[in-house]
Formats: structure tokens, sequence, C-alpha cells
């Protein structure tokens, strides 16, 4: 009887919270939110709240072509893999202090678990047989490997403070941490890596101008170009929810401490917390920024963002 | 449940891919400035699509010429079911200063069904949001259609 119930309840945290359901609403709300304020900063009235609803619903219903070129297996299940490892990774990151799965190392499988989005992207894209999409996977590679180091360096730093002499690779333990001293960004020796970590969140979610991967204007959106239908549907779902588990993972990090006590008044101020960030490193650098090359995104990763990243953890390394 | 909700999205957010065959340049730049923040055709969820596979209502503009016929039906083919045709300006609807050039095949009709058509040397944006909104309830229909058409067919 106990385990039935236990299935239950790990389907009913994977299905519904904080898994597919509660990611796929609060993953296209942000979405909506960044289009909407997008336009209202270029003086536009900009679309519905709701809009990438409409869009995901529309592909839904659209006729999927899998063109000769391309491998039908590894095209169809591409994007559904990426979906699965968002979803599982939301259940990794704590809602303050509620958290449907965690281990004492979850941090490294978070690691992992983020690169799968990416990789089914460039697994996709190759599959799908376009030369536009080789030059768009070769360059969503090289993001991935720019943003990796500082990110890798950032969590770090995080463990080595929150954990003292042994690190703390759990994130309920780095929550429990920020509970029971001051928030993460209330430690001045940690503000270089939350700078590091705003700048990372959107080459990771792949906004402009860290879009090279996707550039619409010249290589027509790379690795999508062959997709139609439900499959890029469900990879610009992928897009969104991204963006939400991003903003989380940094809200865990360095703003963990706020708790209510309520579970579902967590997840609210959570929602709003994300916004608040997406608005400030997605929406607000796509508005005043062009789009980089690619050999420029390289280097402005491994110099200025891993920079301070290993700043911080040079820090907490020596005691600060 | 879920029909209805596709049929009423697709209305909310069609997405346009453009094909100049042979055009002044004149109709492509006022399609553009339906997008800027002046004319913002965006408050009805159209935005410009790379591709034409992730297109819904596909603008044609110019008389088609000799050696864009081949690529225009081409990029037709590409194209996901439901989608719409809408011939933009003067050009593709009769040839306009161009009508009886050794190298126009136009008009669009010939190739292809126009499910809407915008007069004018160049339309005004207005009359272009109009027509890519007309196009979008069309969209509507014809994924009503097409829903319909599977249920006949499982059944
Ligand atoms: S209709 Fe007029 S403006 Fe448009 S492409 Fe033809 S000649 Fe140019």
């Amino acid at each position: 009887m106990t385990v039935f119930i236990q299935i239950l309840l790990i389907l009913f945290h994977v299905l519904v919270f904080p898994g597919f359901l509660f990611v796929f609403v609060c993953g296209l709300l942000l979405a909506g939110i960044d289009r909407k304020i997008l336009a209202r900063m270029q003086k536009r009235v900009g679309p519905p709240l709701l809009q990438p609803f409409y869009d995901f619903f529309k592909l839904m219903g659209k006729e999927t072509i899998i063109p000769d070129a391309a491998n039908k297996a590894v095209y169809r299940i591409a994007p559904i893999a990426g979906l699965a490892s968002l979803v599982v990774t939301m259940n990794f990151i704590p809602v303050f202090s509620f958290s449907a799965m965690s281990f004492s190392a979850d941090i490294i499988v978070i690691i992992y678990l983020l690169t799968i989005p990416a990789v089914a992207l460039i697994v996709g894209g190759s599959a799908s047989g376009s030369p536009f999409a080789g030059v768009g996977i070769s360059r969503e590679m090289v993001t991935m490997i720019s943003y990796e180091l500082p990110l890798i360096l950032i969590l770090l730093a995080v463990a080595k403070k929150a954990g003292g002499a042994e690190l703390c690779f759990s994130l309920s333990g780095i929550v429990e941490w920020q509970q029971s001293t001051y928030l993460g960004i209330a430690h001045w020796s940690l503000i270089p890596a939350a700078l590091a970590m705003l700048l990372v969140i959107p080459a990771e979610v792949g906004t402009q101008p860290f879009d090279t991967a996707e550039a619409e204007t010249e290589i027509c959106e790379g690795p999508l170009i062959e997709y139609s239908g439900a499959p890029l549907g469900v990879f610009k779902l992928n897009t969104a929810i991204k963006m939400f588990i991003m903003t989380s993972l940094f809200t865990c990090l360095f703003l963990g401490g706020i708790d209510t006590g309520i579970v579902a008044l967590n997840a609210l101020i959570l929602f709003a917390i994300d916004a608040g960030l997406t608005i400030l490193c997605m929406t607000f650098i796509h508005a005043v920024t062009a789009r980089l090359k690619i050999e420029h995104l390289f280097k402005f990763y491994w110099t200025i963002v891993s920079a301070l990243a290993l700043i911080s953890l040079i820090l907490v390394w020596i005691g600060l | 449940m879920f029909k209805k909700l596709i049929a009423a999205s697709t209305a909310k957010s069609p997405w346009i891919y453009h094909i100049n065959t042979g055009s002044c340049n004149g109709c492509d730049i006022e399609l553009v400035a339906v997008l800027t923040p002046r004319y913002d055709a965006e408050r009805f969820g159209f935005k410009l699509a790379g591709t034409p596979r992730h297109a819904d209502i596909v603008v044609v503009s110019g008389p088609i010429t000799s050696q864009s016929k081949a690529r225009l039906l081409r990029t037709l083919e590409q194209v996901p079911k439901p989608f719409c045709v809408v011939s933009l300006g003067s050009c593709p609807r009769s040839g306009n200063v161009f009508k009886g050039s050794y190298s126009v095949e136009g008009p669009l009709e010939k190739y292809v069904h126009v499910d809407v058509s915008v007069a004018g040397c160049t339309p005004k944006p207005e009359a272009v949001i109009e027509g890519l909104y007309t196009a979008a309830q069309i969209l509507k229909e014809k994924r009503k259609a097409m829903a319909g058409k599977k249920e006949v067919a499982e059944s």
C-alpha cells in the first residue's frame, strides 16, 4: 500500500507539481511576460500575455513534415528527450523549503541534466540533414562550451561557501544554509558569482544577443530549420521552460532563504522573483543589444564572466 | 476541447513567410513597415518566420518571373498544412506595370489558390494588416476543416 502511494506521489511530482504542468504554465507565462515587456520597451503594444500558449497550441495542430534526408526516429525523439530532462531537472530544484527529490549531490546531477536539452537540439538538428542546421549546431556547441565553464565555477563557489570545509553539493542543503544565515546574495564574496550567473542565464536559454546558434536572420533558426508542427512546438516549449528553470536555479542559489511555510505561496513568490529576473537579465539585455558573433560570445564568456566567477571562487576559498 | 483550443490559437498566432518573386521592393518594404513599432502587427501575434517550414501565411509580392516561378512552387510545397497564400500588391494580381514583359509568367492565380489578395501599388500598411488578419481567420476555418477530415478518415 505504501509503495503504491509512493509511486502515486512520484507521478504527481513529475506530472503536476513541480513537474510538467507547473513548468508548462510558468515557463510559457514567463515567455509571454518577456515578449510583452520587450514590446513596451520598444514603444509597441506587443502581443497578448498568452501569446506563447497560442503559438504552442497552433503548432500542435500543424502538419509535421519529416524531410527525406532526416533520420526519422532521432528527429522525433530529440525534442521529447529535451523536455523530459527539463521536467526532471525541475524536480531537483527546491521551491524554497519544498523539494520533490533531493540527494546529497544533486548539483552534479543538475549539471548533467541541464546539458541534455542543448544536446537534444544538436542531435535533432543534425538528424534533420540541412546544411543550415549544420552551421547552427556547430555554433550551439561553442555556446555550450562557453557558458558551461562559468556555470560550474559559480556552483563550486556557492557549494564551498555553504558547506565550509567539505563542499555542500545538495541544493536543499544550500537553501537550509541560507535560511540559517542570510540570503546567498548578502554574502559579499558571492556577489561576483551572482553577476556571472545573471550573464549565464541568457546564454543557456539562448535569447538575444546570445542566440547566435538560432540566428533567424542569417541561418534561418539553425537547428530548427527543418522542424515543423508538434516537434517544433516542443522545442519552443523547451526554450520557455529553460527560462523558468535557470531563473529558479538562480533564486535557489542566491535568494533561497525566503520561506512562508505554505508551498503554494512559496511557488507564487518563486514565480514573481523569476519574472523579475527574466526582465532584468533577458528582456532588458535583449532590448539594448544586437546579436554577437560566435567568437565574440566565446571570448566574452571565457574572459569576463569566467573571471567574475573565479574571483568569487577565490574569495570563498580563502575564507571570506 | 483541444480541437477548439487549437482552432482558436491558429487564428491568433499566424507566422508569416515572405517570398519576393520579382517585386520592385516597394511591397517588401511596406510589409516590413507593418511589423515596426508604428503599426506593430505583433499585437495580433504576427511574426516573421525564417523558413517556410514554420510558416502559416505565405506572402507573395511581385509579378511571377520565369526565374522565380520554379522556386515559388518549390517553396509552397514545403509549407506544412494548413496554410494561406496572400498576394501583396497589384503585381501578383495582374502583372501591373510589368505586364507583357517577356520574362513575366504571372498572375499568381494560375499556379496556386490565393486566399487573400491585397491590391494597391503599394498597399497601405493598414490594408496589409487587414489582409493578413483576414487570412488568419481563413486559416482557422482551414484548420477546422482539416480536423474534421481526420475524424472522417479515422471512423
Ligand atoms: S505592386 Fe507596385 S510596389 Fe508592389 S511590387 Fe508591384 S510595382 Fe512594386
